[in-house]
């Protein structure tokens, strides 16, 4: 388990938003290139996909997928005064980037808002649009900005990796969705399979899935498994079934979400294999959210698509939150499901 | 004192807690180097005050120490931390936020935040700071063996240089103020002056300004001078209500600080070309100055504003040259006074 701490550390800290994936695609590529059970190919796209051979060959071929860009912003403008003007890439609440440092080609950069001070008091609790946000590098003008940053550049999160809670169990990145997804594949590349495995590092997720489409359709798998992170909401101000999925609940396996409906049969299977194996898992109580699930089951001739998910707080922010032992949960449900897969 | 003096003072400062009613970290900072220069002790209030005996004219010079900060009020029972505001803190800027509460040890946090999918569209607003609750990764028997009421929880905010000679932290209003007192006196001690003069490092101003009430009345001052932080424009931040980064030392002008006052920083900024710039307000000036100036028999009264972006957020920034034009300014000033000059 450690190791794919390790992994998820390295990856998480890489910046990689959407269509730039390359120094996260360098990293993976690295620690396999000289496994001799391994074989890659990186496509049009930049996905990357991994043929590993098990000691078997399955029935069934089976993907097993991660995406490996991240949510971030793109600079769109330099205004006269040296500001720099963003858009987003991926869904980024604005409340997450108010006030916050971000990274601009190696220099720091911070978000920067109008004092609450000065903010009408009836507007003092609104939050500015994407729009209104603008990046400060301590540029006193266009000239000095653009000496360092240019439009089209990436900004991404200022984060750390820190592990918290009394024992360390809990883990703050930013990124953790997905290169989390990406350090289990990553070690599961690097184990002994049983199987004939085909793993596909995906790009461009966080703007509709587009990677997947193409790797899926080149791979053309019967089944595939999506490794995520997944909103947990299981805090303060929210109850009940809004809370979704929570922390310490285990491997979150889904029915339906924003962008899929799972087969029914492949969702109690999964779920009934986690209970015989005395496995933590859990269910959305809320149809939200998607993944690559989305593209994956309806692309080549069709796949029977799971997605198995580590429960993440605050995703899509500088600080996703997750759990040690949900990661741990995922591992052993995707371990079993490959086998249950591998010749149904 | 070379600029990498300053800046790692002022790292070692923004990086120091020190919220209202619990100052101890930076004010020991403070006055250990204030001690090279002054004669210091700790007041009743936590006031670090430096004093140096001299006949003349008894000058005050003021900049607050304590910064804004959160303090816990409750721990709820899935283990999470319910705060009160503790100065005022900007929740616009909160949600996945790190903090650091400092309990039996150091925790680390994080603050709660509700996610969009959750939120109807239009209502992206920021919480009251009483439904902001903070996530340790602990359920309530362990977190109550670290956390109690009444800790005090900051932002954990790193010391970022930026462009030129920009700089961002949490806190350096105003312990950009502190370290340019701290220049000043070091300025006026290369000048071979020593005037009767006392500098005090204030607690709670942003709850109130206790501490510069009680300390300007034991100074019981001719005249003073305290040191904040102003508004400097941004995209949204006017000309109008702002002063410019980067341009000087803001010399403040008001119906409650000395008009005489006020014009002498500016014929002296002119005549040693310290770049400065008038800061216009009507009343109070929300300043330790609106009190020191009505302690003991009243105090002649001035007020200089560093320049600072992005107020009351973990990301303030300032410009490292604006603080030494302050203590430049400062430094003339008194010397002026003396007849040095």
């Amino acid at each position: 388990m450690e190791r794919i701490f390790e992994f998820a550390r390295d990856l998480s800290l890489l910046d990689g938003i959407s269509s730039r994936e390359e120094t996260v695609r360098n990293y993976i590529v690295d620690k396999i290139k000289d496994e001799k059970s391994c074989s890659y190919l990186i496509d049009n796209l930049g996905n990357l996909i991994v043929d590993k051979k098990g000691r078997k060959s399955p029935e069934n071929k089976i993907m097993i997928d991660a995406h490996t860009d991240e949510v971030g912003l793109i600079v769109s403008y330099i205004t006269s005064e040296g500001f720099i003007k963003v858009h987003n890439v991926g869904g980024i609440n604005e409340k997450v980037l108010l006030g916050r440092t971000v990274k601009v080609n190696g220099l720091t950069g911070v978000v920067g808002i109008k004092p609450v001070h000065l903010t009408d008091k009836s507007k003092s609790k609104d939050i500015p649009e994407m729009d209104d946000l603008y990046v400060d590098i301590g540029a006193a003008s266009k000239e000095e900005a653009e000496k360092y940053v240019s439009l089209g550049d990436s900004v991404t999160f200022d984060s750390e990796w820190v592990q918290f809670g009394e024992n360390n169990d809990y883990i703050k990145s930013k990124a953790l969705d997905d290169r989390l997804g990406c350090a289990i594949m990553l070690d599961m590349l690097l184990k002994e399979q049983e199987y004939d495995l085909t793993f596909t590092f995906t790009v461009q997720e966080e703007v509709g899935c587009r990677g997947a489409i193409a790797a899926t359709n080149r791979v053309k798998p019967d089944y595939a498994i999506v490794l995520e992170c997944t909103t947990a909401s299981d805090i303060i101000g929210v109850s009940g079934e809004k809370r979704v999925c929570s922390l310490s609940g285990g491997a979150v396996v889904s029915f339906m979400d924003g962008g899929t409906v799972y087969q029914k049969n492949l969702y109690k299977k999964a779920m009934a294999l986690a209970r015989e194996r005395g496995i933590k898992a859990q269910t959305k109580t809320m149809i939200a959210g998607g993944n690559n699930a989305r593209q994956i089951h309806q692309s080549s001739c069709g796949v029977k698509t799971l997605a198995v998910s580590v429960p993440c707080r605050y995703l899509h922010s500088p600080s996703c939150v997750i759990k040690k032992s949900d990661v741990e949960d995922v591992i052993n449900l995707v371990n079993e499901l490959v086998l249950t897969f591998a010749d149904d | 004192m070379t600029d990498n003096e300053l800046i790692s003072l002022l790292e070692s400062l923004c990086c120091a807690d020190g919220t209202p009613g619990d100052e101890t970290a930076a004010a020991k900072i403070a006055a250990e180097v204030m001690n090279r220069y002054m004669d210091v002790k700790i007041d009743n209030m936590g006031n670090v005050v430096a004093r140096q005996e001299a006949s003349g004219r008894h000058y005050l010079l003021d900049a607050h120490i304590d910064r804004i900060g959160m303090v816990v009020t409750a721990i709820t029972d899935e283990g999470f931390v319910k705060v009160g505001a503790c100065g005022g803190v900007d929740t616009r800027t909160f949600d996945a936020s790190e903090v650091i509460i400092l309990g039996v040890k150091p925790i680390y946090g994080i603050i709660s935040a509700i996610p969009p999918h959750l939120t109807k569209s239009g209502e992206n607003k920021a919480s009251d700071i009483t439904d902001v609750v903070i996530d340790i990764g602990m359920d309530k028997d362990t977190a109550e063996k670290y956390v109690t009421p009444s800790d005090r929880v900051i932002f954990k905010s790193e010391f970022k240089k930026l462009l030129s000679s920009r700089v961002s932290c949490a806190a350096l209003d105003d312990r950009a103020g502190v370290v340019s007192l701290i220049l000043a006196v070091d300025m006026l001690k290369d000048k071979g002056l020593k005037p009767n003069l006392t500098v005090v490092f204030s607690v709670c101003e942003e709850t109130g300004g206790s501490g510069a009430k009680t300390s300007s009345f034991s100074a019981n001052a001719d005249e003073a001078i305290a040191v904040d932080v102003s508004f400097a424009t941004a995209p949204g931040v006017s000309a109008e209500e702002a002063g410019e980064l980067s341009k000087g030392p803001m010399i403040g002008f008001s119906s409650t600080l000395d008009y005489n006052m006020s014009k002498a920083l500016v014929s002296v900024a002119e005549k040693n070309n310290i770049e400065y710039q008038k800061e216009i307000m009507g009343s109070k000036t929300g300043t330790n100055a609106d009190n020191i100036a009505v302690s003991g028999y009243g105090v002649k009264m001035g007020l200089i504003s560093i320049p600072l972006r992005n107020m009351h957020t973990q990301s303030e920034i300032v410009d490292i040259e604006d603080i030494r034009n302050t203590a430049k300014l400062i430094c003339e000033y008194i010397a002026s006074e003396m007849g040095e000059c």
